[in-house]
C-alpha cells in the first residue's frame, strides 16, 4: 500500500543514483518528497480518502457517537497490531496473542471480582500475567531452537485450555464502575481516551526502537541473528524480551476490551483467541513491517490498524452485511501484500 | 541392538504405535468398557474425520508450508454441501461432488497465489481463511442448514460391519491414496523433494510451482471431504464446522514425526497421531476430567512431539558425523 506511483514520483525515483542508501545518492531528494513515497503517506492518503467516501456516502459515519465507537475499536486494533509487530521484528510470529489477551482479561476479571483487588493492582497483575505468558513462549522458542509458529500454536492451545479449565468458562461481569467509566468516557463528544493509550504505547515503542540500545539490539537480532550474535548481542535474550513485550501489549489490548464491554468474557476473541489473528497481522503487514524481521514501522502499524478499523466500520455503515465483513478484510490483506509486491518490483525495475 | 528392533525404532510410526498400545492397556485396566464395540465405534468415528483433516495439513507440511485455511475450506464445503441439498434439492452425490470441487478450487487458489507471488503461505492462507470464513457466514447468516437427507445422515451414523462405521471407508481410501501418491507416484516424490530443498528440486528440473499447486489442490480436496463427512456425522450443515481444526491438524502430523520445515512426513505416523489424540480425549471423559483440558493436552502433545523430533534429528546428525 503506497502512494500511487504518480508521474512526479516515478521521475524522482529515476533521478536517484543506483545507490540504495539515500546518503550515497548524489542529490538526495528533499525530506518531504521522500515522505510522499513512503508506505505511511499512502496509508494516510487512503484513510483520508475512505473517510471522505464514508462521510459523504453514509449518514451515520461522521456522527459523534460513531466516531467515538470507531475510536475505541481502533485503539484496540492498534494495540493488537503492536502486540504482533514486536514479535514480527524478530523474524518470528506469535499465534497466541489472542489466547494471552483472553487470559489477561479473565485474570483481571477474577482479581477484581473474586479477590476484590483495586482496579490498578488488578490491571498491573493482568499485564504481568500477559508478559509472563509471552516470556514463556520466548523461553521455549529459544531453548528448543524451533520455529515460533509451532511453539506458539501449542501454547495457544495450552493457555486457552488452562484458562477455560480454571474458570469453567465463566465470565466476570461485575467490573468496577471506574473501569467501565473509562471505556465510556468521551472527550469533546467523540474522542475515546482509549485512543490516547494506543498513541502513548506507539510513542514508547518508537522511542524503544529509535533511542535505546536495547531497541537497536532487537532490530539487529531480527535482521541477521548470526551477525548480531557475533557483534555481542545476546539474541536469545532479545527474543524472550520481545515475546514478553508482545504478551504485555496483548494484555493491554484485552484490558481495553474489558473497559469497553464492562465484562471479561472467555469468548471475547473467539475460540482460542483466533479472532485476533487477522487484525494482529493486518496492522503490521499494511504498515510495511517486514515479515522476515529486522524492520519495525510503529507509525505504519498504527495507521494500518486504523485503516482496517475505519474500513470495517464504514463497510458496516454501508450495510454490506455484517457477516461478509470478514471476507472483505481477507481480501484487503491479500490486496495489501500484492500491492506491496508490485511496488517493490516497480522500484526494482527502476533500478532503485 | 537387534537389527529388526533398531529398524523399527527408526521409523516414524513405531513410537506412536507403542504409545497407542500402552495407552489402550492402561485406560482399559481402569475402565474395561473402553474396549467395548460401542466405544471402539465412537473412537473410529472420531479418527475417521480427524485423519482426513490431518492428511490435509500433512501434505502441505510435506512441501514445507502451512495451510491455515483448511478449517475455513472444510467449513465452506460443508455448508455448501448441506445448502445445495436443502435449497436446490440436489441429490447427495452430486452435492458432495460439487462441494469437493469447491474445495479443490479453493486449494488451487491458495496454491496459485503462493507460487505466483512468492508471498509466504502463512499470509496467503490467513487471508483466504478469512475470505472463506466470511463467505461461510455471509451465506448461512451463522444459521445451520437442517435439510440434510436421511441417506446422508445414515452414512454418517451407521456401521458397515461390526463396530466399523461407514465413515471409516472414505478415511481408509484417503490413507491408501495419500500413501500411494507420496511413495509410489512421481508427483509425491516431487512434493517431498520440494519440501526437503526447494532450490535443489528446482535445479534438478522439478517444476516447483506445479508441485505447490498439486499439494494445495489435494489439501483443499481433503479439507472439503472432511467437511462433507462432518455434515453426515452431525446431520446438519453447521457454519462452525472447521473452526477447531487448526491445532489438531498440526498436532497429528507432528506426533507422527513430520518435519515442519518440509520434506519428511509419515502417513501412518500421522494416522497414529490422530488415534493418540482420540484415545486421550476419550480417556479424559472416562476419568471425568474436564473436557476443556483436551486443549491443554493437545498443546502439550505438540510441544512433546516437536521436542522428540528435534532430539531424533540431532541424533541422526551425530550418527551421520560419526559415519
Amino acid at each position: 500500500m503506497d502512494a500511487p506511483p504518480s508521474v512526479e514520483g516515478a521521475a524522482m525515483v529515476e533521478s536517484r543514483s543506483p545507490g540504495r542508501d539515500d546518503n550515497l545518492s548524489r542529490k538526495p531528494p528533499p525530506e518531504w518528497t521522500r515522505f510522499l513515497l513512503t508506505n505511511e503517506f499512502g496509508l494516510i492518503a487512503l484513510i483520508l480518502i475512505f473517510a471522505t467516501v464514508f462521510a459523504l456516502g453514509t449518514p451515520g459515519f461522521s456522527s459523534p457517537f460513531n466516531l467515538f465507537t470507531l475510536g475505541r475499536t481502533m485503539a484496540i486494533d492498534i494495540m493488537i497490531g503492536f502486540s504482533m509487530m514486536v514479535v514480527i521484528v524478530t523474524g518470528g510470529l506469535n499465534l497466541s496473542v489472542g489466547a494471552i489477551g483472553v487470559c489477561a482479561a479473565i485474570g483481571c476479571g477474577w482479581l477484581l471480582e473474586q479477590a476484590g483487588m483495586p482496579v490498578l493492582v488488578a490491571i498491573g497483575a493482568a499485564l504481568a500475567l500477559g508478559a509472563a505468558l509471552g516470556a514463556l513462549n520466548g523461553f521455549i522458542i529459544v531453548r528448543s531452537g524451533l520455529h515460533s509458529f509451532i511453539i506458539t500454536l501449542a501454547t495457544t492451545s495450552i493457555y486457552f485450555g488452562l484458562m477455560l479449565f480454571l474458570t469453567r468458562a465463566a465470565a466476570y461481569r461485575n467490573i468496577p464502575a471506574d473501569m467501565s467509566a473509562f471505556g465510556k468516557m468521551r472527550f469533546a463528544g467523540y474522542l475515546s481516551p482509549l485512543l490516547f493509550v494506543s498513541v502513548v504505547a506507539g510513542l514508547l515503542l518508537a522511542g524503544l526502537y529509535r533511542l535505546t540500545p536495547l531497541g537497536r539490539e532487537i532490530l539487529a537480532a531480527g535482521a541477521k541473528a548470526a551477525a548480531a550474535e557475533l557483534s555481542g548481542v545476546r539474541v536469545g535474550r532479545t527474543i524472550v524480551i520481545c515475546h514478553a513485550l508482545s504478551g504485555a501489549l496483548a494484555g493491554v489490548a484485552a484490558i481495553m476490551v474489558v473497559a469497553r464491554t464492562g465484562a471479561a468474557i472467555p469468548a471475547m476473541a473467539g475460540n482460542l483467541g483466533q479472532d485476533w489473528l487477522l487484525p494482529a497481522f493486518l496492522g503490521p503487514v499494511l504498515g510495511g513491517t517486514l515479515l522476515a524481521g529486522g524492520r519495525a514501522s510503529v507509525l505504519g502499524t498504527f495507521l494500518g490498524a486504523a485503516l482496517v478499523s475505519e474500513l470495517t466500520n464504514g463497510l458496516l455503515q454501508f450495510r454490506v452485511g455484517e457477516f461478509w465483513v470478514q471476507s472483505w478484510l481477507g481480501l484487503l490483506l491479500l490486496l495489501a501484500v500484492l500491492m506491496d509486491l508490485a511496488r517493490r518490483s516497480f522500484l526494482a525495475g527502476r533500478g532503485v | 541392538m537387534n537389527p529388526l528392533v533398531s529398524r523399527l525404532v527408526r521409523t516414524d510410526w513405531f513410537g506412536p504405535l507403542i504409545v497407542i498400545v500402552l495407552a489402550t492397556i492402561i485406560v482399559s485396566l481402569f475402565d474395561p468398557s473402553f474396549l467395548s464395540p460401542f466405544n471402539i465405534q465412537i473412537l473410529m468415528l472420531a479418527v475417521a474425520v480427524n485423519c482426513v483433516i490431518a492428511m490435509s495439513q500433512m501434505i502441505i507440511i510435506g512441501i514445507g508450508q502451512m495451510n491455515l485455511a483448511i478449517g475455513a475450506i472444510g467449513g465452506l464445503a460443508a455448508i455448501s454441501f448441506a445448502g445445495m441439498m436443502q435449497i436446490w434439492g440436489l441429490p447427495p452425490l452430486l452435492a458432495a461432488a460439487a462441494a469437493l470441487a469447491l474445495g479443490v478450487v479453493a486449494g488451487l487458489g491458495n496454491g496459485v497465489l503462493i507460487s505466483k507471488t512468492g508471498i509466504s503461505a502463512f499470509i496467503i492462507t490467513l487471508a483466504s481463511l478469512s475470505i472463506f470464513k466470511g463467505a461461510n457466514l455471509g451465506i448461512t447468516r451463522a444459521q445451520p442448514f437442517y435439510g440434510v437427507p436421511d441417506s446422508v445422515k445414515a452414512f454418517g451414523n451407521t456401521t458397515m460391519f461390526g463396530p466399523v462405521p461407514w465413515l471409516a471407508l472414505p478415511a481408509a481410501l484417503v490413507i491408501a491414496a495419500i500413501w500411494y501418491l507420496l511413495y509410489r507416484q512421481r508427483i509425491g516424490r516431487y512434493i517431498l523433494a520440494v519440501g526437503g530443498n526447494q532450490s535443489a528440486a528446482e535445479l534438478s528440473g522439478i517444476s516447483v510451482s506445479r508441485v505447490v499447486l498439486w499439494a494445495h489442490g489435494v489439501s483443499g480436496f481433503l479439507a472439503a471431504l472432511a467437511g462433507v463427512m462432518l455434515v453426515a456425522r452431525l446431520q446438519i450443515g453447521d457454519p462452525t464446522i472447521g473452526d477447531e481444526w487448526l491445532i489438531l491438524s498440526f498436532a497429528a502430523p507432528v506426533i507422527g514425526g513430520a518435519v515442519l520445515s518440509g520434506g519428511h512426513v509419515s502417513v501412518f505416523g500421522t494416522l497414529f497421531g490422530v488415534v493418540i489424540v482420540a484415545i486421550i480425549t476419550q480417556a479424559l471423559v472416562i476419568f471425568r476430567i474436564d473436557p476443556f483440558f483436551v486443549q491443554v493436552v493437545l498443546g502439550l502433545l505438540i510441544l512433546w512431539a516437536v521436542g522428540v523430533n528435534r532430539l531424533r534429528e540431532v541424533r541422526v546428525q551425530r550418527m551421520l558425523k560419526r559415519a
